[in-house]
């Protein structure tokens, strides 16, 4: 059995993009959470916007369903961006006065309806067959095969350290420094009043438009996108990635969507291996009961994560 | 018009039997349990294996009864899932949320995401994806009041069976929670849980008493959707919308305010189909949701926490 | 609950208790309190006299010393056994459940210790008449004076051989502070050892028989009442403590 390079190669570009647009999202979510305490838990709900976004625009003209406006795809992904933006300032300008686990339900529930709208408005997003021939950039040039299959893995690459910088700068700049006291000391963030709510929204709308990126950048390189792909399972993937690397930390971010992702393609892999030819599609949800159960695991015995703060936002003195 | 209520309140009784235990896990437990969903899907194939096993025993365990569709091998079923979705609640405490309170409420919920994700999961892979039924035996709606009146309105046996059974379990909860001394200790711990301690209240005796009867609860809510609707190994995940709706919407803490909020997000439901069809339903209950935050977050009869 | 003769009520030994391991806040404070005696404990800002009682209650995590209530060790006892033992502990802020009535908060104390409602009630109540004639009212309705009985009285049921209070004066004006703290006396007079944890040292002198005197996490005094009101040590260690910066922040 001679490995086949090129295949092996194929494979690890797939993964690698997959992982890579993963960690985009989860820096958007590691912004949320980790430097501002907004607990969101309809994460897929806002990738599958961006996704939806930017295929829908891009695409060609298609038969009983909005958009295939043909648009260039790089406006594509900058539009997802900016209606997840959008959608994220609706979300958070009712919800963040909220407690924080009345958050969690609303984001949640948001997800739910996003999804339900996706799977039924065939007018909108093509119901549960869901958008297909999303144009990959740079096909053009680069024809189907291996190369175009690296390219975008640069892409994604450059995207994503784009992102991590811009963040950086972002979390050290005198807004990065607001947020960090609104975190620290919740007593300096009520007198804070208006300001801290206007930071804590843009937190949020950055996180969200980061979200919407992600999401575009997994529709133009897997080429269709229906609406399970953006399942509760996908939001807790996320949050199992921001909770392996460690919240409030973007290398940790950026690590654990690296590591939760090959941990999870590693035990579909195992699992596949294992089970009889009969029995895959009953093994698979087998593969979801394994990554909540090691979740579980590393909350009881690493809550930090590899690199991470305490989850906890703000200890409480009593 | 009237039909549009009768079913909407038997949605509702199911909605509340498993917003009840919601709402005292997060008034006690103080957090919000995105696994309690999954806890009304075990209990209702639980029972339906229960019930298949006393049936194989003595096949006339099946015989409906009188006019129900189910037999006395279902009523018994029943209990025996009370019992397993009782310790299931209580085992996932143990197993996971116990190691975790010290972290605070998000890592719970998290963990609680987890949870429901891999029970939801196991019982998918145990069972299949294919809708299941306790009994073939079909029901005939008894016409209560002709079309000319209100549109009408027609139930069937079961249904009545449900809403009833609802009544009784509700008002025996009540009973239980203002009369004996467990069940002031548990109120008194959700109202505050320090002076509860001083006072001479065991705190771990009451979260265990919160998620036992949160179980029962769920597996009756459970059987009941099942036998008013169908099982599916999903029927958790997208009952947890409308439980939280109700949950907030009644006021966390507050056992009448779970049933009234399970009433309304189930006449919600049920007027949603007439306008929007039957596809957007758990929307109704997103909808009942936001209004109740943007209006009045505490909830109905919300208490003091 | 057979305690020892002669024993003094409770005894704290080189108490060492705080909310985080490395961070204590009582740093080996160590004081006897004899029985029927009425004991204060004053003492600055952030001196750690409320986690001290908390720690003896049961509230706050204890990592060295013991502490001895008539003769039994209860430095491992959990809060919620406490009244078991005999020892009752108000709080000082939401010392009462607001959703429930007088009657109920009462009742409720007297059925968690599995004992007679009326032969519990009924002398609490003859305590407290004002809290009989209210009885059926909510508590949060309640004044702050009447919701201070209210807490004492939620103690009593459980029959103490020491009852704990954290700043009973809080929030109270003067008038109703003597009232309270009449009723302390009364208390007292009916055989219940009293400790307090006070900020209002004119008040809490005046009522106990002895007291001590905290400051970060040990005692520094402990005499009776009448010597610490000559005392010119106790103005210079409040004194020099509260003018310019806080309490030094050793770190330990």
């Amino acid at each position: 059995m001679m490995p086949d390079l090129s295949g092996w190669l194929s494979y690890g570009s797939f993964f690698l993009v997959f992982a890579g647009a993963f960690a985009i999202i989860v820096l958007g979510l590691n912004l949320q959470w980790g430097f501002t305490g907004l607990f969101n838990v309809g994460v897929a709900g806002f990738v599958a916007i961006g996704a939806y976004t930017s295929a829908l625009l891009t695409t060609p003209e298609t038969a009983g369903r909005l958009g295939g406006l043909n648009w260039p795809v790089a406006v594509g992904m900058l539009a997802a961006m900016g209606v997840t933006g959008l959608v994220g300032l609706l979300v958070g300008t009712l919800a963040l006065r909220l407690r924080q686990d009345y958050l969690a339900i609303t984001t949640f529930g948001i997800a739910v309806t996003i999804q339900l709208v996706a799977n039924n408005a065939k007018g909108l997003t093509g119901g549960p067959f869901g958008v297909q021939f999303i144009p990959k950039p740079m096909q053009a040039w680069l024809g189907t095969g291996l190369p175009w299959t690296l390219a975008y893995l640069l892409m994604t690459l450059l995207l994503l350290a784009v992102v991590y910088v811009a963040l950086e700068k972002l979390v050290q700049s005198p807004w990065g420094r607001v947020l960090r006291a609104i975190r620290e000391d919740e007593d300096a963030a009520s007198s804070l009043g208006k300001r801290s709510f206007a930071v804590r929204l843009q937190s949020f709308v950055i996180g969200s438009m980061l979200m919407g990126l992600g999401g575009a950048v997994y529709a133009h390189f897997v080429g269709f996108i229906a609406p399970e792909d953006f399942l509760p399972i996908l939001t807790f993937q996320l949050w199992a990635m921001l909770i392996v690397g460690g919240s409030g930390n973007n290398r940790g971010a950026i690590a654990g969507a690296f590591l939760v992702w090959g941990f999870w393609t590693a035990a579909g892999g195992l699992l596949r291996g294992l089970v009889s030819q009969a029995d895959q599609a009953r093994a698979a949800p087998l593969q979801v009961v394994l990554i909540g159960v090691l979740i579980a695991l590393m909350l009881v015995m690493r809550p930090r994560g590899l690199m991470g703060e305490a989850l906890a936002v703000a200890k409480s003195r009593t | 018009m009237l039909q549009i209520i009768a079913d909407g309140l038997i949605i509702g009784s199911v909605v509340s039997l498993g917003a009840i235990g919601l709402s005292m896990t997060l008034s006690i437990v103080r957090f919000s349990n995105f696994s309690h969903g999954e806890l009304l899907g075990w209990g209702a194939y639980l029972a339906l294996m229960a019930s298949t096993g006393l049936t194989a025993l003595n096949a006339g365990l099946a015989a409906p009864i009188g006019p129900f569709s189910f037999g006395w091998g279902l009523l018994i079923a029943l209990v025996v899932s009370a019992g397993l979705t009782a310790l299931l609640a209580l085992g996932l405490d143990t197993v996971l949320f116990k190691r975790l309170r010290k972290q605070g409420a998000i890592t719970l919920v998290i963990a609680s995401f987890g949870a429901a994700l891999a029970l939801r999961n196991l019982l998918l892979f145990w069972q299949g994806g294919v809708p299941r039924y306790y009994t073939q035996n079909l029901q005939i709606a008894i016409p209560l009041l002709p079309r000319s009146v209100w549109g009408g309105l027609r139930v069937t046996p079961d249904q009545l069976f449900v809403l009833t059974l609802t009544l009784v379990t509700v008002t025996g909860l009540h009973l239980f929670l203002s009369r004996s001394t467990l069940g002031r200790s548990m109120r008194a711990t959700a109202i505050n849980p320090g002076l509860a301690r001083v006072t001479g209240i065991d705190p771990e005796r009451v979260l265990r008493a919160t998620w036992l009867i949160g179980g029962v609860l769920a597996a009756v809510a459970g059987v009941f959707a099942g036998i008013t609707v169908q099982l599916r190994p999903t029927m958790g995940v997208d009952l947890l919308l409308p439980l939280f709706a109700a949950v907030i919407l009644g006021g966390i803490g507050s056992i009448w305010g779970a049933v009234l909020g399970g009433l309304i997000v189930g006449l919600a439901e049920s007027a949603s189909v007439t306008v929007v069809g039957a596809e957007y339903r758990s929307a109704a209950a997103f909808a009942v949701l936001i209004a109740i935050l943007m209006v009045r977050p505490t909830g109905l009869f919300g208490e003091k926490r | 609950m057979s305690a020892h003769p002669n024993s003094p009520a409770l005894q704290i030994e080189a108490l060492q208790a705080g909310y985080e391991p490395g961070l204590l806040i009582v740093r080996g404070a160590s004081l006897t309190v004899q029985s029927n005696e009425i004991f204060a404990i004053l003492g600055p800002n952030g001196a750690g006299k409320s986690s001290l009682v908390k720690a003896v209650a049961g509230l706050v995590p204890i990592s060295g010393g013991r502490n001895l209530l008539a003769g039994r060790d209860i430095t491992r006892t959990p809060a919620h056994q406490m009244v078991f033992q005999g020892l009752a502990f108000v709080p000082q802020t939401e010392n009462v459940f607001v959703n429930l009535s007088v009657a109920e908060n009462l009742e409720l104390a007297a059925a968690v210790m599995k004992a007679d409602r009326r032969e519990r009630l009924d002398p609490v109540y003859a305590m407290f008449p004002d809290l009989h004639r209210q009885r059926k009212l909510p508590a949060g309705q309640l004044s702050g004076g009447q919701r201070q009985m209210l807490a004492v009285a939620r103690a009593l049921i459980a029959r103490p051989s020491l009852l704990i209070l954290d700043e009973p004066s809080a929030g109270l004006s003067p008038k109703l502070v003597d009232q309270v703290f009449a009723k302390l006396r009364e208390v007292r007079d009916s055989g219940v050892t009293v400790l307090l944890v006070e900020q209002n040292v004119k008040a809490a002198l005046a009522l106990a028989d002895r007291a001590a005197v905290l400051v970060e996490g040990r005692e520094r005094i402990v005499a009776t009442s009448a010597e610490l009101l000559g005392d010119a040590r106790i103005a210079e260690l409040y004194l020099g403590r509260h003018t310019g910066r806080q309490a030094s922040k050793e770190t330990t």
